[in-house]
């Protein structure tokens, strides 16, 4: 198994004169699910269309499977996208939106029907074959556009917000979905989102991208735990993110001594990771909200709202009420300026 | 009390409109020499004169042939005109618009003289070929405008779409964008065929001899006869637009697209 | 993938090309024949000889009287009805609609030439008017300005019934009662609520049927014939019976700027709204 069965060098790609994403490399490992994660606007799509080949690049290469690809058009290239949209055709009925790509490769009538109602299982939409587009749900509409890119076998399959148009219910149960049909075929994925829990529940490895660069690149667990940029940390959840001046944190608003004078030019802390009822610092109860396991807390401190929550055991603090609290240098991520 | 007054209202709006064509339909059917209405005693010689007519024949054969391929011909270039103007950033996009809509605007007895004067005259073209370009020309707009609108549903991904599965441009344009915009290209032709077939403006100045439109025969003709026969042909001429329209409606749903 | 502008050009392009060989170069030549003076150089003595002849001044302002009539009289009866078919179930209402719809289909020379039969020495007026000893004689109605505005109202009235319909579905359902129920009468609901709603409906509705009549042959030929001349009749006349393609340039020039203002009013409009 190569190490880069899609490589992307020194990728760089835009409309006109405007440079969406500039130099971007990156490698991804056959039969690996990898997260294209960051806000929107950040190049993510971009990106997704410039491997499919639906966007010429401006500058550098992209090879798969160790062939460059870069000057391939996009009907040769052998790679599935799933559109945001789906883009099923709307004039065919399930089935014949699955077996058109096999249709243009003129194989054999049987061979189609086969691997289209194979495609059809895979996705389990076995017996919905007739329907056409208008008559099934999103849900349904977002299967057959996967049974149709799954069944021309592609050596990568791309998903652009693959789960984003759904409702809650359905964007769960087409995870799991989605991550049951990656391990069953084995292909190498490659899907956008813009929903950090999505990237960890799902991926083997989680791209960050920031105005079209990657801000950094790891395993779900990687960069849950250890974001290595404010930008990263804010993505995953560190909600406290503050610069610090010798042995204190500080904000436009004001500053907090620390324990002692830390590491890292900047830290920041999850809300589980601020203590709170005991510690030497005071502030005000800007707003709470009952969370089950926890109550979130807006602290209105020397430094402006700081997000704490706090055990359930611990008794209630009304609004307007004074709450101690602490930011331990323990629990802090230390992050690069 | 409502109800009549809505009743008086559209009633008499709708004799208004439509009772003139049945007033021709039974002026037609006069067993008089002279147009005479209400008919003093009811033919159907009128109906079969105006087939035996030379003149009707040679022209109608002319205003169908414009009205076909000249709609063809202004689908040939307001598809792709249309598709482009979609799909396209194009530079002077709105320049381009103007020029194809250009037609609508000027009015069609100037275009007719236009193309005589500056075309027919110094070129030696033949007025039939000049007819078909102005005719072509009239219906053009039309054609970008109903086919763009059914294109305008259509987004741009499904040919992606179909290109990554393995389509040429050429192949996604064919089998995904021209089935979905089938509607409104028939809509066009149909829109376009009855326009240019009951043109008469453009059509006023490019005459010569044996070569008329229809419509142009019948204001000839009625100058000279006053039998009822062109009260027939226009009854029967009605009836045939009439029975393209609502055969395009029952099967396509045209109103959808007009 | 559709950014490749050549492509989009070439298929863009020979319609563009082909709208202004065959139409904008001719017509533009034609325009400029008015003002190209008997001594070579630039002029604006055809427009000046035009208009000092006091037929052509007649017939002007005829043809923008007639216009304007037609498309008054069109926006009355066009509210009266498209508030009715509105109002309508909507299986009749379909089927009126498709009533008002269908004439437009219809030849324009059927549509016209049905006025004969109603207006002619023998047609159903004068028969009526003998018939009951009104008079003697016969009554001189065609070729007359009432025989070609009641042909160009029925010619373009549809136009404007469509154009209120389909503005007047997008008042809100509860609007008009809500006004009756705070004590407005028919008049000021008209005035203050369909009015205002519509205006862009009657403005788009108003345009077509004032360049229709403007630009119609025709129904001023059947009906108006040499006695009501209008501008297009006007034009066919100078052009067939006497050769002068000056005045011909002149009535081209007015027509277009006529209703080219018009069309440029109706755009101004939609897009203020959008
Ligand atoms: N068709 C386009 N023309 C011009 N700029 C575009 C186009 N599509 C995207 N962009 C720009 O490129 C950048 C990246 O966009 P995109 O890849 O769509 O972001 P994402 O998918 O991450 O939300 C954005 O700044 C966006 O405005
Ligand atoms: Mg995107």
């Amino acid at each position: 198994m190569s190490d880069a069965f899609v490589k992307l060098s020194g990728l760089t790609l835009g409309y006109g004169r405007t440079v969406a994403v500039p130099a971007l490399d990156l490698s991804i490992r056959e039969g690996e699910l990898i997260a294209l994660l960051g806000p929107s606007g950040c190049g993510k799509t971009t990106t997704m269309r410039a491997i499919a080949g639906l966007l010429d690049p401006s500058d550098g290469t992209i090879e798969i499977d160790g062939r460059d690809v870069t000057r391939v058009p996009a009907n040769k290239r052998g790679i599935g996208l799933v559109f945001q949209s789906y883009a099923l055709f709307p004039h065919l009925s399930a089935h014949e939106n699955v077996a058109f790509g096999l249709r243009l490769q003129k194989l054999p009538a049987e061979e189609i029907r086969a691997r289209t109602e194979e495609g059809l299982a895979t996705v389990g939409l076995t017996g919905f074959g007739k329907r056409k587009p208008a008559e099934m749900s999103g849900g349904q509409q977002q299967r057959v556009a996967l049974a149709r890119s799954l069944v021309m076998r592609p050596k990568v399959l791309l998903l652009d917000e693959p789960l984003s148009n759904l409702d809650a219910r359905l964007r769960l149960e087409m995870r799991t979905e989605l991550q049951r049909v990656q391990k069953e075929t084995g292909i190498t994925m490659v899907f956008v989102t813009h929903d950090q829990a999505e990237a960890l529940a799902l991926a083997d490895r989680i791209v960050l991208m920031r105005e079209g660069r990657i801000e950094q690149l790891g395993t779900p667990a990687d960069l849950y735990a250890r974001p290595e940029t404010a930008f990263a940390a804010e993505f995953m959840g560190f909600e406290n993110i503050f610069r610090t001046e010798g042995a204190a944190v500080v904000s436009d608003k004001g500053r907090l001594p620390l324990a002692a004078v830390p590491q890292s030019p900047i830290l920041a802390w999850r809300p589980d990771a601020v203590t709170v009822g005991e510690g030497p610092h005071e502030g005000r109860v800007a707003a709470a909200s009952f969370a089950g396991a926890h109550r979130e807390y807006v602290i209105d401190s020397a430094l402006g709202p700081v997000k704490a929550d706090a055990a359930i055991e611990l008794p209630e603090v009304p609004l307007g009420g004074t709450i101690r609290f602490d930011l331990p240098l323990a629990t802090a991520r230390g992050l690069a300026a | 009390m409502r109800h009549l007054a809505t009743w008086a209202i559209l009633g008499l709006t709708l004799t208004f409109l439509i009772g003139p064509f049945l007033i021709i339909i039974l002026a037609g059917a006069s067993d008089t020499e002279y147009l005479a209405f209400p008919p003093q005693g009811l033919t159907l010689g009128w109906y079969f004169k105006v087939f035996t007519v030379e003149s009707f024949r040679a022209s109608f054969v002319l205003s169908m042939a414009l009205a076909v391929f000249g709609t063809l011909a202004a689908l040939l270039l307001g598809v792709p005109a249309a598709y482009a103007l979609n799909r396209y950033d194009l530079p002077g996009a709105e320049t381009l618009r103007t020029v194809v809509a250009a037609p609508i605007i000027v009015p069609g007895i100037i275009v007719g003289l236009a193309l005589l004067r500056y075309m027919v005259v110094p070129t030696g073209v033949t007025v039939t070929a000049a007819l078909f370009m102005a005719h072509t020309a009239l219906v053009l707009p039309y054609a970008v405008r109903v086919v763009s609108s059914s294109m305008n549903n259509l987004r741009a991904d499904m040919e992606e779409a179909a290109v990554l599965l393995g389509c040429t441009r050429l192949q996604a344009f064919l089998k995904v964008v021209l089935p979905n915009i089938r509607g409104g290209v028939l809509a066009a032709f149909i829109l376009g065929f009855v326009t240019s077939f009951n043109q008469v403006p453009v059509s006023l100045f490019l005459s010569g001899p044996g070569v008329r439109t229809l419509p142009i025969d019948m204001l000839a003709y009625m100058e000279i006869t006053f039998d009822p026969s062109v009260a027939a042909l226009s009854a029967l001429l009605a009836f045939m637009s009439l029975a393209i329209v609502f055969a395009a409606e029952r099967l396509l749903g045209f109103s959808r697209y007009v | 993938m559709f950014r490749n502008t050549r492509e989009g050009l070439a298929l863009a392009l020979p319609a563009a090309i082909f709208s202004t060989l065959l139409f904008l170069v001719p017509v533009g030549i034609l325009l400029s024949e008015a003002f190209r003076g008997s001594a070579g150089g630039w002029s604006v003595q055809g427009y000046i000889d035009f208009f000092s002849e006091p037929l052509n001044r007649t017939v002007f302002l005829r043809t923008l009287k007639l216009g304007l009539l037609v498309a008054g009289t069109a926006a009355v009866i066009g509210y009266a009805a498209a508030f009715c078919i509105v109002n309508l179930g909507p299986k009749t209402r379909g089927k009126v609609f498709g009533m008002v719809v269908l004439p437009l289909m219809i030849s324009p020379v059927a549509r016209t030439y049905a006025w004969i039969v109603i207006l002619g020495r023998t047609g159903i007026v004068n028969e009526a008017i003998t018939g009951l000893g009104l008079s003697d004689t016969p009554l001189r109605l065609l070729f007359t300005e009432t025989a070609v505005f009641l042909g160009l109202l029925q010619l373009f009235l549809p136009l404007m019934i469509i154009s209120l319909v389909s503005a007047m579905e997008n008042i809100p359902r509860d609007v008009i009662p809500a006004a009756r129920v705070l004590g407005a009468s028919w008049i000021e609901v008209f005035f203050k609520v369909i009015l205002p709603l519509t205006k862009e409906g009657l403005v788009i509705g108003g345009t077509l049927v004032f360049t229709g009549a403007l630009t119609a042959y025709i129904t001023p030929a059947i009906l108006g014939g040499s006695k009501v001349l209008m501008l297009e009749t006007l034009l066919y006349q100078r052009v067939n019976v006497s050769n002068d393609f000056v005045s011909a340039s002149v009535i081209a020039m007015i027509l277009i700027v006529m209703s080219f203002s018009a069309n440029l009013l109706l755009k101004r409009i939609a897009t203020a709204r959008s």
